[in-house]
């Protein structure tokens, strides 16, 4: 049941991301975006590393923070350098809202519960982020270097998913 | 007596030819996938992702955590197929396979 409204939530996140395919965000509205991304998972990592009822959860969740942090920490490092100023926008906002409302789900479960909730919503999460990072975030890119980046972090994206839906199988035995 | 050990110690190819070998890691994968080296020639994972990684062979090698931009070596001595695995991302697979 939480399951599904942490779903709904996702959708809407992604029904955002998708109107603002066209005419599409900004080179400073995709550096809010990409860094907004990574922060609701480092917070939603956070959470895990301590709640997590299963060493697996926990060292996924720890893994979650340590590399978004450093995702972060490269493209913190390139804004700077390209004097590119981080402006938020709707689609960042609903990321954001998204991660507040999963904190809050979070926070009422606790053991196998949390850690079901925790890796659905991963699993969830990092679909739309690829989904956002092919559809929205690469086509809309102008900065070669900001389009280079996000094409670079989306093997990550891939393989945090792959190890996502591995943790999911093995909870669901 | 001890020139017949130089001797034999020249003698050896491994030592004489100790190579050093570089795997990359990018894009989530160790690049290649398998490498063959001799005993005695060095492997040097580089690391050219945005995230740490590890090269580890359980019980034979372990380079721990390699920074973005870091790297790590290792000095092939047992003949035989090591395979690893980076500990972060179970999903990146390598091996390493030792000839003479």
């Amino acid at each position: 049941m939480r399951t599904h409204v942490f779903l709904a939530g996702l959708l809407a996140g992604s029904a955002v991301l998708a109107v603002h395919a066209q005419p599409g965000p900004t080179d400073p509205q995709i550096a809010h975006i990409v860094v907004t991304a990574n922060q609701v998972d480092i917070d939603a990592g956070k959470v895990a590393e301590k709640k997590g009822s299963t060493k697996d959860v926990r060292a996924f969740g720890k893994q979650m923070v340590t590399d978004h942090t450093a995702v972060n920490k490269s493209a913190a490092a390139l804004v700077q350098k390209l004097h590119v100023k981080p402006e938020p926008n709707d689609t960042s906002a609903s990321l954001k809202k998204g991660g507040e409302e999963n904190l809050a789900a979070l926070s009422r479960l606790k053991g196998k519960e949390f850690d079901q909730a925790y890796v659905d919503h991963e699993v969830a999460y990092h679909q739309a982020v690829i989904d956002a990072v092919d559809k929205t975030l690469v086509p809309n890119a102008r900065n070669e270097e900001l389009k280079a980046l996000i094409v670079k972090v989306r093997p990550a994206l891939v393989e945090h998913l792959e190890h996502a839906k591995h943790l999911q199988a093995e909870l669901g035995k | 007596m001890r020139a017949g050990w130089l001797a034999a110690l020249l003698a050896l190819p491994g030592l004489a030819a100790a190579a050093t070998h570089i795997v990359t890691i990018e894009g989530m994968q160790f690049q290649p996938a398998v490498r063959t080296v001799k005993s005695g020639d060095t492997v040097v994972w580089r690391n050219k992702d945005l995230v740490p990684h590890t090269a580890t062979a359980a019980g034979k090698f372990d380079s721990k955590s390699m920074a973005p931009g870091g790297q790590w070596s290792w000095t092939a001595k047992a003949k035989g197929r090591q395979d690893y695995a980076c500990t972060f991302h179970p999903t990146m697979k390598g091996s390493i396979v030792v000839r003479d």
